[in-house]
């Protein structure tokens, strides 16, 4: 009795613990994942790759959904928050130094375009430190080393570089540059084709320059044109000669390793005070933490975080005189000059947290980050003057700035206004254009107006054709599972046909990429050939071929039942 | 650029009205109108008042509808989309040149003549209810969808579909969008406004069928197309649209109650039955003196 009361609690045992086994292994369930992006009316071909690359993905056996969100809501959703699976974005692109802070892993925990992809990798930290301490000569081989272990671990997806177009009135001014095209210098130096032409049109098609003119905020900036126009920095770059020169500094002397920056004299800001060493040394201490070190969680400003870290000590020798010492190479340091110099007086209060009555902010929000900073005060060869919100803002030219001494050879500002006018979409914004309502078109015209632009142009109108530094591309969660292992992040690259998409998506008009630089970068074994060099796609014509992309995730070591992807929750 | 597009709709907005005011409304009404029209104000000064500070309310509210919306709303943009996307797909496909002239044309100027044309024909009434039932309508739409914008956040079509609603409307005619930018935002297009003022006028043109019959069905047309070319264009979801009538719906029979029960004019006025628009061989039944006094007549609803 005994002994049949105890093998039936025996076998009862061994069932139950079958029974434990088999319910408390976690499911396996199909990957549902979503893709956050922008609305047509603030970028038209980044919801028309998404919605590509979720055909594709969906093909491939996954349960995908599109998120779209407000230009703004979006920034702040993805570089902020970092609360996405994966995303469609424009990059803003740079120097290939950019990539340390878009990649390294001391900053997967900060708001801003350093690296919100979260992904972390010591031997790849190394190579990214490696190209930054690299002089010219071994810059090359160390930043086309770093290129190719990105495209091994693929941390994001590169898509394309998309031509750049806009359109300018030649009647009105001469000294059109399409390879300034992207920066404020393009603005500077022009000449009116007549007398009486005293003021400059601009037409820009996103109205958030008309909500916002802090040039801190990573909502609100993309190439920051208009704010440089605010804003002097200590050097700008000239994109002829892939060099910097010197702007704010009147020169500047090597010394082991440090750097004497010596300033223009008698520079003032738009309100008449004066600006002087301490406004630079304050301005970097500011954006490297914009608390100040008032409190225990630094705050630094997202957009410069990597220029401004690549600074070590400043020490100010006297009012026109300042010493920086890097812990970089010359040409990574040479980048930390083109941060925007911040007046002292007006910045310091906004050291203090930022505060929403009712909400508990997060820690490391300060004033500085959250302000629309209206008025904006500068020392930019234009002033500000008016806005109105989602209509226009308006500036005056700054006569005191230094440009317009005649000791001075660098462009100038020729006009005495400066008026931005917001017109949100490419087809209005020719339009104003052909109509002479306008003189240049601030930010490139949407790929699909191209054609038209190109066979229509009126004669006193010019095409504007410039290099690009901005790239589509797709960006993985590395935070979150499976995006977090490289194999996955491979077979996913491998499911988007970059060729296909510049032709359906962008009429042609953009270059497919391996890698997230530009071309003169681009080492010999990324090059574009025909596919990509790296992750071919796994398909023809954008098509996927679903019996291959199975064989690649189950190569990964993910389970494929040939319909579904599924992973493990 | 906006006034000039400005100037072109109001023109074409008078040319239609008065037209249509020779037309629907006769020459009789416009008769009396001219003797009775203080007492005719003095009814629909209230409401009047009310729905001026409502649109006066509104343009400020537009501006923080969309901040508050991003902290509080539902972003129903992917839910919408997989429900109905084919639906907009296939009538897109259907576009031809001049179905596309055709519904901007309605979109634009048809919208407005359709809420701006009403009013007029009311107001030539001798009995006041009909405009004050309109007026009511208008700002219970504006006030009830405001509320809605501030809970859903949703992005129309040619939003999430560029290439395939070729955003019509604003490629085709890149003026219209300096004035409707002025009223829209691109988040807000659950429900449809455009559909539900249309349907609005609609669903009281029928009411007053008996009075201008014509325009009952110059109504129905208009307001059917205005539906339709709100996702002809690209600019708003079947299910926007549906809502956007649903919202009439209630809008209408919600003014249906109001008039009449907090009723200032007739309070002041004593409760005296007003002169009422007889000698009018068109229609001799329109003056529904009975709901002067506030009770309801049925012969008129729905």
């Amino acid at each position: 009795m005994l002994a049949g009361t105890a093998s039936a609690t025996v076998a009862a045992s061994g069932c139950i613990r079958q029974f434990r086994t088999t319910v408390n292994r976690d499911g396996i369930d199909q990957l549902s994942i979503s893709i956050t992006t922008v609305p047509a009316d603030s970028d038209r071909e980044s919801i028309q790759l998404t919605r590509a690359i979720r055909e594709s993905l969906e093909a491939a056996g996954m349960d995908v959904s599109i998120e779209m969100k407000a230009q703004e809501e979006f920034l702040r959703t993805v570089l902020v928050n970092h609360d996405f699976d994966v995303y469609v974005a424009n990059h803003p692109g740079g120097d290939p130094d950019s990539l340390y802070e878009s990649l390294h892993s001391q900053y997967v925990d900060e708001a801003g375009w350093q690296n919100p992809f979260g992904f972390a990798n010591l031997a790849f930290d190394d190579l990214l430190e490696g190209q930054r301490s690299a002089d010219d000569e071994d810059r090359e081989a160390a930043v086309a080393t770093t290129l190719e272990a990105f495209a091994a671990e693929q941390p994001f997806v590169p898509i394309c570089v998309p031509q750049e177009y806009r359109l300018a009135r030649t009647d009105r001014f001469d000294g059109w540059d399409a390879d300034l095209a992207p920066t404020a210098l393009a603005y500077l130096g022009l000449e009116p084709t007549e007398e009486g032409i005293e003021s400059l049109r601009l037409v820009h098609t996103d109205a958030r320059l008309s909500e916002n003119l802090n040039p801190l905020s990573v909502e609100y900036r993309d190439a920051g044109t208009i704010t440089e126009l605010l804003y002097d920095s200590l050097a700008v770059a000239v994109p002829h000669e892939e060099r910097i020169t010197g702007w704010l500094a009147d020169d500047w002397t090597w010394t082991d390793g440090t750097m004497s920056v010596e300033l223009r004299e008698d520079v003032t800001f738009h309100d008449g005070e004066r600006l002087t060493a301490e406004d630079v040394a304050f301005t970097y201490r500011f954006l490297a933490d914009t608390t100040l070190g008032e409190t225990d969680v630094p705050a630094p400003a997202p957009l410069f975080r990597g220029r401004v870290a690549a600074v070590d000590e400043i020490d100010v020798v006297d009012d026109g005189r300042l010493e920086f010492s890097f812990g970089v190479g010359e040409p990574a340091a040479e980048r930390a000059l083109s941060v925007p110099i911040l007046p002292e007086h007006v910045w310091r209060p906004r050291s203090e947290p930022a505060t929403a009555s009712g909400v508990r902010v997060a820690a490391g929000t300060t004033e500085a980050l959250v302000t629309g900073n209206v008025p904006p005060i500068g020392s930019g060869p234009f002033a500000f003057v008016d806005v109105e919100e989602r209509d226009h803002v308006s500036f005056e030219r700054f006569d005191e700035h230094f440009t317009r001494r005649t000791s001075v050879s660098l462009p100038e500002p020729t006009v005495e206004r400066l008026r931005v006018a917001i017109d949100p979409r490419s087809a209005s914004a020719i339009e104003v254009i052909n109509g002479n309502d306008a003189d240049v078109t601030n930010r490139p015209l949407e790929s699909y107006v191209v054609d038209d632009v190109l066979e229509t142009t009126p004669e006193d109108v010019g095409v504007l054709e410039s290099p690009s530094r901005r790239f589509y591309h797709l960006g993985f969660n590395a935070r979150k599972a499976p995006f977090s292992n490289p194999r996955f992040r491979r077979v996913v690259a491998g499911l988007i046909d970059k060729a296909w998409l510049v032709e359906d998506v962008f009429d042609g008009y953009a270059r497919p990429t391996a890698v997230p630089v530009t071309a003169e970068w681009t080492p010999e074994s990324l090059a574009w050939d025909g596919a990509d060099p790296e992750t071919p796609f796994l398909g023809t014509d954008g098509e996927v071929d679903v019996s291959a992309a199975a064989a690649a995730f189950e190569e990964a070591g993910f389970q494929h039942d040939g319909d579904h992807l599924r992973v493990r929750r | 650029m906006l006034m000039r597009v400005l100037t072109q709709l109001v023109a074409v907005v008078a040319l239609l009205t008065l037209v249509s005011l020779a037309a629907f409304v006769g020459r009789y009404r416009l008769r009396d109108t001219r003797t009775e029209w203080r007492s005719r104000v003095r009814a629909a000064a209230p409401i009047a008042v009310v729905l001026a500070v409502v649109l006066l309310g509104n343009s400020v509210a537009r501006h923080l509808v969309p901040e508050l919306s991003w902290m509080i709303g539902w972003n129903l943009t992917w839910p919408i989309y997989d429900l109905e996307g084919q639906f907009i797909i296939w009538l897109q496909s259907q576009a031809t040149p001049t179905l596309t002239a055709y519904f901007s044309f309605v979109y634009i100027y048809g919208y407005v003549f359709l809420l701006v044309f009403p009013v007029l024909a009311y107001f030539a009434l001798s009995n006041t209810r009909p405009l004050r039932e309109l007026l009511t309508a208008y700002t219970l739409n504006y006030t009830l969808g405001l509320v809605l914008y501030v809970f859903v956040i949703a992005y129309g079509p040619r939003n999430l579909m560029p290439e395939l609603v070729d955003a019509l409307l604003y490629d085709t005619y890149p003026q219209y969008q300096h004035l409707t930018r002025q009223v829209n935002r691109n988040t807000n297009v659950f429900p449809s406004l455009h559909t539900s003022l249309a349907a609005t006028v609609a669903f009281l043109a029928y009411r007053t069928r008996t009075v201008y019959p014509k325009w009952f069905v110059v109504a129905t047309v208009l307001a059917v197309s205005v539906a339709v070319s709100t996702m002809y264009l690209g600019i708003h979801w079947l299910i926007d649209v549906l809502a956007g009538i649903a919202l009439a719906h209630a809008s209408v029979a919600l003014a249906g109650q109001f008039v009449g029960r907090w009723s200032l004019s007739e309070r002041l006025n004593g409760r005296v039955p007003a002169v009422s628009d007889t000698g009018d061989d068109n229609a001799p039944q329109e003056a529904h003196s009975s709901d002067r006094s506030g009770s309801h007549s049925a012969h008129n609803r729905e």
